[in-house]
C-alpha cells in the first residue's frame, strides 16, 4: 500500500528554467511562505527548493513548542499571531496539526528574575496575550511534579504562566502547509540544491541549482541555520548570526504526569509530555559555532541534572532518544527579516535561533505579503538588517547574548 | 562532538576548558575614520563558514592565554592550517 501512495504535496515537477518566485529551503518559513503567496495574493508560479527533503532541518528538530510570551513590543504580536493561527491553519488546510494548548509555565528562580517576569507579563497583557505571575505554590498546584523546596540547586521562586501556549506537532505543519500549497500549484523541489544567486545591476536574475538554472526575479532565502553560510557564499553578505548545535531528547514514555510546557532559564532545561506519553526536554547549545549537529554526552548529563531536580519524579527514567540541530543564533535574539535592501528582489528570513518553529505561521503570512507588494509590512519592519549598523537591538534579552565575542 | 582545543602554553586540552572568542575579523578598526558600517561590521558581522576558519579562543579555565586556531565547523577538528586537507 505504501508503494502507491502519493505525497500529499503533489507530483514531482520537472524543475522549469524560470519561476516568479523562488524560495531557497524547505522549511516552515518557505513552506508558509509559498503557502500564503498562493493562498492571499495568488502568486502561484512559486518553487521552493530544498536540498535534502521538506522538514529535515529546524522543522524537525524543534521540540513543537509554541508560545507568544517573549519580552519586546516588537516581537510579542508577531508571535501572538502565529499562536492564533494555529486552529485557524488547521482548518483551512483541512489537517490535523494536534495543537495542544496546554500552557507554558516559566519557572523563576530570584526575585530579580520575578521582577523580569513582571515586566514580561505585562507586555504580554498590553498586547492581549494571556500571562500572568504566580507563584511557587501555584505553579505546584498546576504541575504537582514541581519540587518547589529550597534544598535544590535553584529554589523556584514562582513562574510566569502562559495558559495559551503549548504545543503542536511539528511534522503536522509541514505536511499541512505543503500539501495546501501544492494544491494551489507551488512546486516542490525536493533533493534540488541552490548553488548561487545571479544578480545582474545590483538586481536579482536568477538561481543556479545543481539541476539547472532558474530564472526569477523574486528569491527568499530561508534555509534555517544554513542560511546565514549561503546567503554570505550567494552574495557576500554577512550577517550577525553564529550558527550553533543544539540538542534536544525524549524519556521513555510514561503515564501522564506533566500536562503543562514547565521551562527553567537557570537550569537551561524545559520539559514537556508528548501525547505518547515520552518526556521531550531540551534544549543545550554547544558553547562554540559548529555545524556538526551531534549530540553529547556533556549535555545527556547536564539534562538528566537538572530534570532530576525540579522534576524529581523523573529521576532513573530512561533516555530513549537524543538529536541534535542548528540554531542561527543572533546578539539580541531576534530575527532577521530584510527585503530589496541589499540587492533588489532579494529577501532573507533568518536568524531566528530557536524560535523559527513558533513563528512560522505569521511570518509567512507577512513576508509573502513583502514579496508580493514590495512593500515591508509594519509588523517586520523592525527586524531590518540595518538595525545592528544603527545600534538599535531589539532587546529581546536584557543584555547581549555570550554566543559572540561581544559581551 | 568532543572538541578538543591545543592552547600555545597548556597544549592539547579539553574545549570545556576554553571560551569560543569568535571569528578572526583581522585588527580592530582605527578610531579615526571609524563608520558605524566598519565598527558594525567588525562587533557584530560573521561569515559562519561551514568548513574551515581561523578563530579567536581564550583558555577560560586554564592560562588565560587568547590565540587563533583553525577548526573544521563541521567536524569540530583543529586544524593545522586554513585549506582542507584530508
Amino acid at each position: 500500500m505504501f508503494s502507491k501512495s502519493k505525497p500529499m504535496w503533489g507530483k514531482k515537477n520537472k524543475l522549469k528554467s524560470s519561476y516568479d518566485v523562488v524560495l531557497i529551503g524547505g522549511g516552515l518559513h518557505s513552506l508558509a511562505t509559498a503557502y500564503y503567496l498562493a493562498k492571499e495574493h495568488g502568486i502561484t508560479d512559486v518553487a521552493i527548493i530544498e536540498k535534502n527533503y521538506i522538514g529535515y532541518g529546524g522543522a524537525g528538530r524543534n521540540t513543537a513548542i509554541v508560545r507568544a510570551n517573549q519580552r519586546t513590543q516588537y516581537n510579542v504580536p508577531l508571535y501572538k499571531e502565529a499562536l492564533d493561527l494555529w486552529p485557524v491553519l488547521t482548518r483551512e488546510l483541512d489537517y490535523n496539526l494536534m495543537f495542544n494548548n496546554c500552557g507554558n509555565l516559566n519557572l523563576m528562580h530570584s526575585e530579580a528574575a520575578m521582577n523580569a517576569a513582571r515586566m514580561n507579563v505585562a507586555t504580554a497583557q498590553f498586547h492581549g496575550v494571556e500571562s500572568h505571575l504566580i507563584d511557587a505554590k501555584q505553579a505546584k498546584e498546576l504541575v504537582p511534579a514541581l519540587n518547589i523546596s529550597d534544598d535544590i540547586t535553584f529554589p523556584i521562586h514562582g513562574a510566569m504562566y502562559h495558559p495559551p501556549g503549548g504545543v503542536v506537532r511539528h511534522d503536522a505543519v509541514v505536511w499541512g502547509l505543503a500539501k495546501g500549497a501544492a494544491k494551489m500549484g507551488v512546486e516542490i523541489h525536493q533533493h534540488t540544491e541552490a548553488t548561487g544567486i545571479q544578480t545582474k545591476n545590483g538586481k536579482v536574475t536568477a538561481v543556479v541549482t545543481d539541476k539547472g538554472v532558474i530564472n526569477t526575479k523574486q528569491v527568499l532565502l530561508s534555509a534555517g541555520g544554513y542560511s546565514a553560510a549561503l546567503i554570505h557564499g550567494f552574495l557576500g553578505i554577512k550577517l550577525p548570526i553564529s550558527v550553533l548545535t543544539i540538542q534536544a531528547m525524549v524519556t521513555q514514555p510514561l503515564k501522564p504526569l506533566l500536562d503543562h510546557v514547565v521551562s527553567s532559564g537557570a537550569y537551561h532545561c524545559y520539559a514537556n509530555q508528548t501525547l505518547k506519553g515520552e518526556i521531550a526536554t531540551g534544549a543545550h547549545m554547544d558553547p562554540w559555532p559548529n555545524y556538526t549537529t551531534l549530540t553529547t554526552a556533556h549535555y545527556i548529563k547536564h539534562q538528566a541534572e537538572a530534570l532530576s531536580e525540579f522534576l524529581p519524579a523523573l529521576r532513573g527514567v530512561r533516555f530513549m532518544r537524543i538529536w541534535g540541530g542548528l540554531a542561527d543564533m543572533t546578539p539580541d535574539m531576534a530575527p532577521i527579516m530584510d527585503g530589496n535592501e541589499q540587492v533588489e528582489g532579494f529577501f532573507m528570513d533568518c536568524g531566528w535561533g530557536y524560535f523559527g518553529f513558533k513563528s512560522c505561521s505569521a511570518v509567512g503570512r507577512h513576508m509573502a505579503d513583502f514579496m508580493a507588494t514590495n512593500t515591508c509590512p509594519d509588523i517586520l519592519k523592525p527586524f531590518a538588517l540595518k538595525r545592528y549598523k544603527e545600534h538599535k537591538l531589539m532587546g529581546e534579552t536584557a543584555a547581549l547574548m555570550s554566543y559572540s565575542p561581544d559581551n | 562532538m568532543a572538541l578538543t582545543i591545543t592552547c600555545p602554553i597548556c597544549g592539547k586540552r579539553n574545549g570545556y576548558e576554553f571560551r569560543y572568542g569568535g571569528e578572526e575579523k583581522g585588527p580592530r578598526p582605527d578610531q579615526k575614520d571609524l563608520t558605524p558600517e566598519s565598527w558594525c561590521d567588525y562587533v557584530h558581522m560573521n561569515r559562519c563558514v561551514a568548513g574551515i576558519q581561523q578563530e579567536w579562543w581564550f583558555h577560560r579555565d586554564g592560562c588565560g592565554s587568547w590565540f587563533t586556531i583553525f577548526r573544521d565547523t563541521t567536524t569540530n577538528l583543529e586544524k593545522e592550517t586554513p585549506e582542507a586537507k584530508e
